[in-house]
């Protein structure tokens, strides 16, 4: 018993002790990581002569083509070894935010251009404007309708690898049989729900069998939406850096959202299935192909795929519409891309790595290998895009893509958006109450972000 | 190794000696029970209590992993402003309709199962591994499935087409959205609580059913008295663990409908993933997550208490 | 007077006892619904199995089961997706943790239940109480203790100057090795068992020790069964942990590999579905193979006070 007493505290004080240290120990690591002591296989240290690359993608076609093609030749021509690691960019922000609080973020890592504002604003990106600056005049133009996705507040931070953008695609049967010309789609948002009403098809009871236009009202893509609309009516999603203030409260984003607000809630409505992602459905699900639709906004990968596998469907692809009397404007520019770590050992060979990938001839193969729409406007004279209308139509819209804003707490500031959209689109709240309570949400959003960069 | 001796009744002495014998038994007991805990224990409270701490430090600061200065603390303000967060409030009650659709549903479907599962017969072997299925095959591959039956041309829609029923917006609706995810995880859990349940079944004596009914007991008194009784322990821990992982429940709501329509299916543990990992607020997402952790313990406590009865 | 040998096995024997309820074949009625809701609950897996063998490009046509054009090409480049190395890499994570479970996880339970010490019901609280945190507030912290793993990975006795158990089989197996749950399954499974047959073990002399191994295990079937196979399951299923923890293909997850197909907004259903269908096969031989133990006549029933 004795023995029993004189044990048990010693036994605490060592388990305490033990948790202690564990504890004090992962706080020093995490509350200094800041990266500059990163070390090991997995961290940008070392040597210069070796790479880490977390890879935005997961494609086959772009696996074989890094692996096979690109990593080798990369490696003959500079001596250098690369490890890279494929990753959906939809699961990059937990392996990166793990990566970053522990110091062992890889030296290139890829995401969408909606997070690298957060990069940016907490000091982690490279400014990848002086390496650009060794490309020709020439190859940055070519690349005009990308890049500027990946800038924040002016500076170069991410290269995208494909733009990508969504357009109206349309059955052109549909329209032949509703007596429309499928050679001369409308021009402007105000036609094209005229149009979107001769196509709706209703059932005895009123229900809509078939939709005349859908939107993306799902909870990305509603904002998606509704940003395409602000832009063809002239408007700005936010104004702006850091903090950024919310700008779609205005006339235009009135317009904008009464507009998308129309298609599923106006007499008549043109659109049913409210709130469904059907960009993500499979390709014989989506509603152009089930029939359960005659116009949709749709990425270039699905109106390709679509396009391939149904040419009896004869689909066709709308170019960028305005407002009557404005210019047009569609969402889109910059997709998924690479970036560099700032703290990276090795940048060089880093931005080496980039712009083997921005070679016209690599970039080219690698948006065909995804079924993306390319980089660069020259494309448009390749066969791969010469040989597809869909494809064609993309490029050719390259002048009217607006990205989204690059700010931080953009994420979440979407998001936010979104969800008051949301209860417009359900007729919980008019489009102007709406954007006018979504306005200071999104502000106090933005605002803390940027606080939080400055700390 | 203190040997037992038997007791040598009759003396004074040896009955001290006997006593300090049965004491030295319990003392041995103490450091042996300690001891068949003790790798478990250190292992837990090293690779789960201390990230569960380190939570604990980072719920009262403002903290986004990639940032490079160190966890800003602001004592208790992610907890306050978690009490007039509505978005938080409903995702709260929308965690805990989640758990009550689903717990009693899958529980009582697994019973009977589980019953029926638990006599031998040539091939039950296979049946079980049927019904286990669900609980093995990847949730996010399965949700996919799911997720089409429940689109507007999905299977579901086709049964009821043919049965002249109107199509249903299952996902897309705000009332019927948390019922359709509740029905897939009811089926994804199914198996797991089949597979304890049975084992359960499996430790209830035989000879308390033979006493039963040589004291003519029917089928349903048998149950009543005899197999609910035995199953008890079982039971606890079953709806204890559901409890816990149904508070947690995330990947599903993930695929299915992204918390929506209008928020009718944002969970807490949604919003906790979200706010960490999309909006790289850790200090936030951490409170969250120790609101719910209480919320967890305290309700699967009522329940262990109240199904187990004299046993807490 | 040290060896005193009786048995002190005085528990009634089931061998004796007629047939119960519990005993008898399943009658007719029985069997049909088994069999109804074994259909019913196959149905989504079904489509699975459809899927695996249906291009990708007819995926979720024709509400059909039998695919139209079947074919057995999507096996295939499920399997090129390093979906071999995977399976091999997630089988030693599991053999770890089912391993570790069912004798720790299970040890402890008996423990709690059987051999309570001071202090011992709160401990068992403390350590259960964390399965009911959110992994997404555990994941960081948990993978900078891998990345701090004293003498792995190339680092010091404190933890420093290497990657630890990043990127290693050892990073990824860190979370499975004691599954608390399994902790509070066990002790209630002993909770309910008869406490009587130790107390006259321990009159007889036996060790602890060799009361749990030779008394109370070998009534535990079922429990280990369920053990292994949760623990089996959990490391099988998991998707988060490993992504976070890995990076290379060596030591790379069956999730992980069939991540490969889940691109956002261009999913390959038929390879995806194919190696979901392949990944799930051996889980199932080890169910079968396990849920023998439901059956064995060896739980005679004296377990049970």
């Amino acid at each position: 018993m004795t023995t029993n007493h004189r044990h048990t505290p010693g036994r605490r004080a060592v388990l305490g002790g033990a948790l202690g240290g564990a504890l004090t120990g992962l706080s020093a690591c995490a509350f200094t990581g800041d990266g500059s002591a990163a070390s090991g296989g997995a961290g940008p240290s070392g040597p210069a002569d070796h790479l880490v690359v977390w890879f935005p993608g997961t494609n086959q076609t772009e696996i074989d083509l890094v692996t096979g093609e690109i990593v080798p030749a990369f490696e003959e021509r500079t001596g250098a070894t690369v490890d890279v690691t494929y990753l959906d960019w939809g699961d990059m922000s937990t392996k990166l935010n793990a990566a970053f609080a522990a110091g062992t973020a890889p030296d290139v890592f890829g995401h969408g251009p909606a997070a690298v504002a957060d990069f940016a604003v907490n000091d982690r990106l490279e400014d990848l404007g002086p390496y650009l600056e060794l490309l020709e005049p020439a190859d940055l133009e070519d690349m005009d309708a990308a890049l500027p996705g990946g800038r924040v507040d002016g500076t170069q931070y991410l290269v995208p690898l494909s733009i990508q953008g969504s357009l109206i695609a349309y059955r052109a049967g549909d329209f032949r049989e509703a007596g429309l010309d499928p050679d001369d789609p409308p021009r402007t948002w105000e036609d094209l729900l005229e149009v979107a009403r001769r196509l709706t098809v209703r059932d005895g009871a009123g229900t809509i069998t078939r939709s005349g236009l859908l939107l993306m009202s799902d909870a990305i893509g509603r904002q998606q939406s509704f940003a395409a609309l602000l832009a063809s009516a002239g408007g700005r999603q936010v104004d702006g850096t850091s903090p950024a203030t919310a700008a779609f409260d205005s006339p235009a984003g009135a317009t904008a959202l009464d507009y998308l607000v129309t298609l599923f809630a106006g007499d008549p409505a043109v659109a049913a299935d409210l709130g469904q992602n059907y960009s993500d459905l499979p390709p014989e699900q989506q509603p152009l192909v089930t029939g359960r639709a005659s116009m949709t906004m749709s990425t270039a990968v699905r109106a390709q795929s679509m396009h391939d596998a149904h040419p009896e469907l004869d689909l066709r692809v709308m170019q960028p519409l305005a407002f009557s009397g404005g210019e047009p404007g569609v969402l889109g520019g910059a997709g998924p891309g690479l970036m560099i770590n700032k703290d990276s050992a090795a940048k060089e060979l880093a931005w080496e790595f980039i712009s083997h990938l921005l070679q016209p001839e690599v970039s080219g193969e690698y948006t065909r290998g995804i079924g993306a729409i390319p980089v660069r406007a020259s494309s448009v004279d390749d066969p791969y895009v010469q040989g597809s209308p869909v494809m064609t139509a993309f490029v050719q819209a390259a002048d009217a893509w607006v990205p989204n804003p690059n700010v931080p707490g953009w994420v979440q500031a979407r998001d936010t958006l979104s969800g008051f959209l949301e209860q417009a689109l359900n007729e919980r709240l008019t489009p102007e109450e709406a954007l006018a309570q979504a306005a200071p949400a999104v502000d106090e959003v933005l605002a803390k972000a940027a606080r939080a960069g400055g700390a | 190794m203190a040997a037992v001796t038997a007791p040598a009744a009759g003396t004074a002495s040896a009955a001290a000696e006997g006593r300090r014998d049965r004491r030295s038994r319990r003392n041995r007991t103490r450091w042996i029970g300690v001891a068949f805990v003790a790798p478990a224990a250190l292992y837990l409270l090293v690779f789960q209590l201390v990230p569960v701490l380190y939570g604990v430090a980072l719920s009262l600061t403002e903290y986004s992993p990639l940032s490079r200065g160190a966890p800003r603390p602001v004592g208790l303000a992610n907890y306050a402003a978690l009490l007039d967060d509505p978005e938080f409030g409903q995702a709260l009650l929308v965690t805990g309709r989640y758990v009550l659709m689903v717990l009693p549903l899958t529980v009582a479907i697994a019973l009977g199962l589980a019953l029926l599962a638990n006599r031998p017969f040539r091939g039950v072997g296979a049946f079980r591994s049927a019904l286990y299925v669900p609980h093995i095959v990847s949730l996010t591959v399965v949700s996919m499935v799911w997720l089409w039956m429940y689109s507007p041309d999905g299977l579901f829609n086709e049964w009821l087409t043919g049965l002249g029923l109107p199509e249903q917006r299952w996902l897309l609706q705000e009332d019927s959205a948390l019922a359709a995810a509740s029905a897939m995880r009811v089926w994804k859990a199914l198996g797991s609580n089949m597979v304890l349940l049975l084992a359960g079944l499996q430790g209830i004596p035989r000879e308390l059913y033979e006493a039963a009914s040589m004291d003519g007991a029917g089928a349903w008194n048998r149950f009543r008295y005899v197999t609910l009784p035995g199953l008890r322990p079982m039971l606890t821990y079953v709806v204890a663990m559901d409890i816990v992982y149904l508070a947690q429940g995330f990947a599903e709501i993930y695929v299915l409908t992204q918390g929506g329509p209008l928020g009718s299916t944002t969970t807490v543990n949604y919003l906790i993933y979200t706010e960490a990992f999309q909006y790289n607020s850790f200090g936030s997402a951490s409170a969250m997550a120790f609101v719910l952790f209480a919320l967890i313990v305290s309700f699967s406590g009522l329940a262990v208490r109240g199904i187990s009865g004299r046993k807490s | 007077m040290s060896t005193t040998s009786t048995p002190a096995r005085t528990a009634p024997r089931a061998a004796a006892a007629g047939r119960g309820p519990g005993r008898r074949g399943a009658g007719v009625t029985n069997v049909v619904l088994l069999a109804t809701a074994t259909v019913l609950v196959l149905i989504p897996f079904l489509w699975v199995v459809s899927l695996a063998f249906t291009p990708t490009e007819d995926a979720f046509g024709a509400p059909q089961l039998i695919p139209e054009d079947p074919t057995l090409g999507n096996f295939g480049t499920a399997w090129d997706a390093n979906l071999g190395q995977a399976l091999w890499n997630t089988s030693v994570v599991t053999v770890v943790a089912v391993l570790t479970n069912v004798v720790f996880a299970t040890a402890a339970g008996y423990a709690f239940a059987m051999l309570p010490f001071r202090g011992s019901t709160a401990l068992f609280y403390g350590l259960v109480s964390t399965a009911a945190i959110p992994v997404s507030v555990t994941l960081i912290p948990l993978f900078l203790m891998a990345k701090q793993f004293p003498l792995a990975g190339g680092n010091d006795l404190l933890g420093h100057g290497g990657s630890g158990l990043l990127d290693s089989l050892g990073g990824v197996v860190l979370p499975y090795v004691i599954g608390p749950m399994n902790i509070f399954l066990a002790r209630q499974y002993f909770s309910a068992a008869n406490s009587d047959l130790a107390e006259a073990a321990r009159i007889d002399g036996a060790g602890e020790v060799r009361i749990f191994t030779r008394i109370y295990l070998p009534l535990a079937k079922p429990l280990l069964a369920v053990v292994s196979i949760f623990a089996f399951t959990g490391v099988w299923d998991d998707f988060l942990w490993p992504l976070v923890v890995t990076s290379s293909a060596e030591t790379q997850t069956v999730q992980l590999a069939l991540a490969r197909f889940l691109t956002s907004g261009n999913v390959q259903y038929g390879p995806l579905m194919a190696g979901a269908v392949l990944i799930t096969l051996p889980v199932l031989a080890v169910f079968l193979f396990n849920q023998r133990a439901f059956v064995s006549g060896l739980t005679d029933g004296s377990v049970k006070g």
